[in-house]
């Protein structure tokens, strides 16, 4: 079958509030994504990034449009998509091993492979000898590293990620971002990653998608040609430099706009 | 001038390193607990020197050792394990049955809004009503039998355990259903899942709250009328002047409590390792 992967096709999203104001989060927006790309979108806060993934991922439905995977649409969450939080969304009262095997465990494909999946990917992110541990016992850098492991475990076809390393501090974030390169690497998932730090979308991407504040639109969409791998040195290159500041003059300008200031 | 912390080891060149660890001593391990029990004789101790040479008066109270006689003499008789005996019964059978129909309606006005909206002003009602005020009708529709206890226990202990049970469910944290529901997980599954065991502890801590209810409700059961049981025999120990009998029942009372509550507050903590707050009655 040809076509794109993932194809996200003119949608909007608006909400209503309680007193029947009307607020648009996303308007239009069409992005065709391929099997294995990491594409990351990134805008400032309020952009309806969030929004996007969460329709994406079935858990609200579109004002207008329609999300198709594999060429079908999307009615709601499934096996083939995993969604990683910002928020520490670990269940506190299971272990790693217990947390890793959540989604196989509701997805009733709780087999005798199950538990060596779960091994396999506690051991992908680096937590081997952690499986008993609870999450409360886990810096933030962990608990993140099992989050990515029980997104994995299910063996999605998309992965999506919701700013997940935004509440990590900084030298852990630059850890995590490599950390995810090398995991991709190992597994080529398509992966839709949403962030609002610049550097990250560039450092990640194949793709970064640049969206427009409120509503929520695409503005540009930049290729990131570096070579891979990539190692966290990258981010000292003249190219990469380059491509930052040029995120950055996009996004600054959206961001003024909307605070009416003037650039 | 320079500084240098007392125990520092000079490791060459005026450098200083801090010194090693010392082994915490038995004392500064358990100093708290050390401290509780240092505070408990202290108080005991006085209670005995303030029955002795305080308040001579028996009437209204008698030393410590008077009332470890009265103690002995009771258990002696046999008296004390049939008052004992009775009473743990009645709590047993209020307690066990209000527990499960308390986490059952809880549960059922978590999940079930029209059962929600029917119970709401009833238990709103009844919650903030000084429901012991019923024990002398319950006393009068189930005679002096065990039935007319049980029942008082049994609608003290109802309300902390319902309402903890049914605020546990609803204060699942939205980001873990949310997650569940991204694994496509069932309905069902989110409530076996996530919302019961998140609501677990706090389901416990209603029946803490609830023990503490069931053992006033023994009491105050008993004092309306019964033919046994602590609550009679402080009763009938303040009747025949007997203040030492008196002492007796509630201090096994006040024992029984402080144990039960230490224990539901030791499975809290086994359940719940990452919940860090005390909660209050």
């Amino acid at each position: 079958m040809s076509g794109p992967k993932l194809r996200i096709d003119q949608l909007s999203r608006w909400f209503e509030t309680r007193t029947g104001e009307v607020v648009e989060a996303l308007r239009g927006i069409s992005l065709d994504i391929e099997e294995g790309e990491f594409v990351s979108i990134v805008g400032a806060s309020g952009c309806g990034k969030t929004t996007l993934l969460r329709i994406v991922d079935g858990l609200i439905a579109p004002s207008a449009g329609q999300v198709l995977l594999n060429g079908r649409r999307i009615a709601g969450p499934g096996p083939d998509r995993s969604f990683v939080f910002q928020q520490d969304s670990l269940f506190p009262w299971r272990t790693v091993m217990d947390n890793v095997l959540f989604g196989l465990e509701v997805q009733g494909r709780l087999n005798g492979q199950a538990r060596q999946v779960a091994e396999e990917m506690v051991h992908l992110v680096g937590l081997d000898g952690f499986e008993r541990a609870y999450p409360h016992e886990l810096s933030g850098g962990m608990r993140q590293r099992v989050n990515l492991a029980r997104a994995l475990a299910v063996d999605p076809e998309v992965l999506l990620m919701d700013e997940p390393f935004a509440s990590l501090d900084a030298q852990t974030r630059e850890i995590m971002q490599s950390e995810l390169l090398r995991i991709w690497n190992a597994r080529r998932k398509t992966v839709l990653f949403i962030t609002h730090q610049i550097d990250e979308a560039i450092y990640l991407a194949d793709r970064a998608i640049i969206f427009t504040v409120r509503p929520g639109r695409v503005r540009e969409t930049l290729s990131i040609d570096l070579p891979r791998p990539r190692s966290l040195d990258v981010k000292l290159s003249p190219a990469f430099v380059n491509k930052v500041g040029y995120v950055w003059r996009q996004i600054e300008a959206e961001v003024r706009q909307s605070m009416g200031v003037a650039s | 001038m320079t500084v240098r912390t007392a125990g520092a080891v000079e490791v060459g060149a005026g450098v200083v390193a801090p010194p090693k660890a010392r082994q915490r001593g038995f004392y500064q391990r358990n100093v708290s607990r050390l401290r509780a029990i240092q505070s408990i004789a202290a108080v005991l101790v006085l209670w005995e020197l303030a029955g002795r040479y305080l308040i001579t008066n028996k009437l209204f109270f008698v030393p410590l050792s008077a009332v470890a006689g009265s103690f002995g003499q009771l258990w002696a008789k046999g008296e004390l394990q049939v008052h004992i005996w009775t009473s743990t019964q009645e709590f047993v059978y209020g307690f066990f049955l209000s527990s499960v129909v308390g986490v059952a309606l809880g549960l059922g006005m978590a999940v079930s809004r029209p059962l929600r909206d029917y119970l709401d002003p009833w238990v709103s009602l009844l919650y903030s009503t000084p429901l012991v005020a019923l024990a002398p009708l319950f006393i009068l529709w189930f005679k002096l039998g065990i039935e007319s206890k049980v029942a008082v226990i049994f609608l003290l202990v109802l309300f902390p355990v319902l309402l903890n049970t049914y605020v546990g469910i609803l204060g699942t944290e939205r980001h873990l259903i949310e997650t569940a529901r991204s694994f496509g997980a069932k309905p069902v599954h989110i409530f076996t899942k996530v919302m019961l065991p998140s609501a677990l502890p706090v389901i416990v801590t209603g029946l803490r709250l609830g023990l503490a209810r069931g053992l006033v409700g023994v009491v105050v059961a008993e004092l309306f009328g019964a033919k046994a049981g602590l609550g009679y025999l402080i009763l009938l120990s303040a009747q025949t002047f007997d203040t030492a009998g008196l002492f007796v029942g509630v201090v096994i009372l006040a024992g029984s409590g402080v144990l039960g509550v230490e224990l539901l507050k030791a499975v809290e903590r086994r359940m719940a390792p990452w919940r860090q707050v005390e909660v209050q009655d």
